[in-house]
């Protein structure tokens, strides 16, 4: 196993583990876990950057992704309630916020 | 049924349905640009800097990253639209902030946080990153700050809507003055130059300075740096400013809504 193998057999296990990740966002009930969620897969597409020596775009995309936009979508998540459960979703529903 | 989709383009990449990976052989292109980036001997092309990114970036494409910035600009003065009642004022809520722990970590991480956006703004023309780069990790500073001390706190020391904003104002004229600055050189000399000319060319023998005592400076590209950082770190900042504040104060935004604008 030469280098490259060794940076494409990385580049493979952060695509799985961001794929993991995203599953696990969407499944989850609790957004702010699913907030958590969606940073760990940003962390690996990073990772996945920098092995592709684009350090440029590394250096935006962890600011941004890590820290502005889970920000961002905390704040709505402060706003519009912690869990998504069934009662939560009617309400929406019928209109009555 | 999505399983199988994830697999066969899998295995089509696998296959080699994307090319070779890695490609063996780089592409013309970016072979020219690699070459003549920071090629002394070729000084009617060169950009005299050794980050090529940020060659191409600001200097060979330098008009596309110009409207890159102008519509950032057009984004945050829509958001600062929408919210044009209360962007004014300061927050009516005192808030406490977090404990004394977390809010001396904060102000001596923070200071860390400047000094790395600074200096990946200044190191733009020889590392990675560049403008935008350093405001978006700057940005992190005020929102960290906003988020520990509150929002009250820092409006009382003097982080307000109208400074942010002529901050933003004066990069953006910066960043237009900077794409003129050679042009105007060279027309008070009698000469002629281009609109966004970084080092002489062949028509042109007019340049921005390529070294700062030994170090390469980049000529214009430290200037379209520094003042894009400004740009976006104070735009950042404002949206942040906006959206961070309490509830009572956004909601008056929407008051007599009922009855209709």
């Amino acid at each position: 196993m030469d280098y490259v193998d060794l940076i494409f057999a990385m580049m493979g296990l952060s695509a799985l583990l961001s794929v993991v990740a995203t599953a696990l966002a969407i499944r989850s009930k609790d957004l702010l876990n699913a907030v958590i969620f969606s940073s760990v897969q940003s962390v690996a597409y990073a990772l996945i950057y920098f092995l592709l020596l684009a350090p440029d775009i590394v250096l935006v995309y962890v600011a941004v992704s890590v820290g502005i936009y889970p920000l961002i979508l905390i704040l709505l998540i402060k706003k519009v309630g912690r869990y998504e459960t069934k009662q939560n979703w009617e309400q929406l529903k019928g209109g009555d916020v | 049924m999505i399983l199988i989709l994830v697999l066969s383009l899998t295995y089509l990449t696998y296959l080699g349905g994307l090319g070779e990976l890695p490609p063996n052989d780089v592409r013309l292109i970016a072979k020219n640009y690699l070459n003549l980036t920071y090629n002394p001997y070729v000084k009617s092309l060169w950009a005299s800097s050794p980050e090529a990114v940020t060659a191409i970036v600001w200097d060979y494409r330098g008009l596309d990253t110009l409207f890159e910035t102008v519509v950032f600009y057009g984004a945050v003065l829509a958001a600062i639209t929408l919210f044009r009642k209360v962007a004014k004022e300061k927050d009516m809520l005192q808030s406490k902030g977090m404990s004394v722990v977390v809010k001396r970590a904060t102000a001596i991480v923070t200071v860390a946080m400047l000094t790395v956006a600074f200096s990946t703004a200044l190191h733009g023309h020889l590392t990675p990153g560049g403008g935008f780069q350093a405001g978006a990790i700057g940005a992190v500073a005020p929102l960290v700050m906003i988020v520990v001390f509150g929002k009250r706190y820092l409006e009382d020391r003097g982080l307000s809507y109208g400074r942010l904003l002529s901050l933003r104002n004066l990069a953006l004229t910066g960043i237009g003055v900077t794409s003129i600055a050679l042009f105007t050189y060279a027309l008070i000399q009698g000469g002629f130059s281009f609109i966004f000319q970084n080092q002489g060319k062949s028509l042109s023998p007019y340049s921005f300075p390529s070294y700062t005592l030994d170090v390469p400076s980049g000529g214009i590209l430290l200037f379209f740096n520094v003042f894009e950082f400004l740009a976006v770190l104070a735009g950042f900042t404002l949206v942040f400013l906006i959206l961070l504040g309490s509830d009572e104060l956004l909601s008056k935004e929407f008051e007599g809504g009922e009855n209709g604008y």
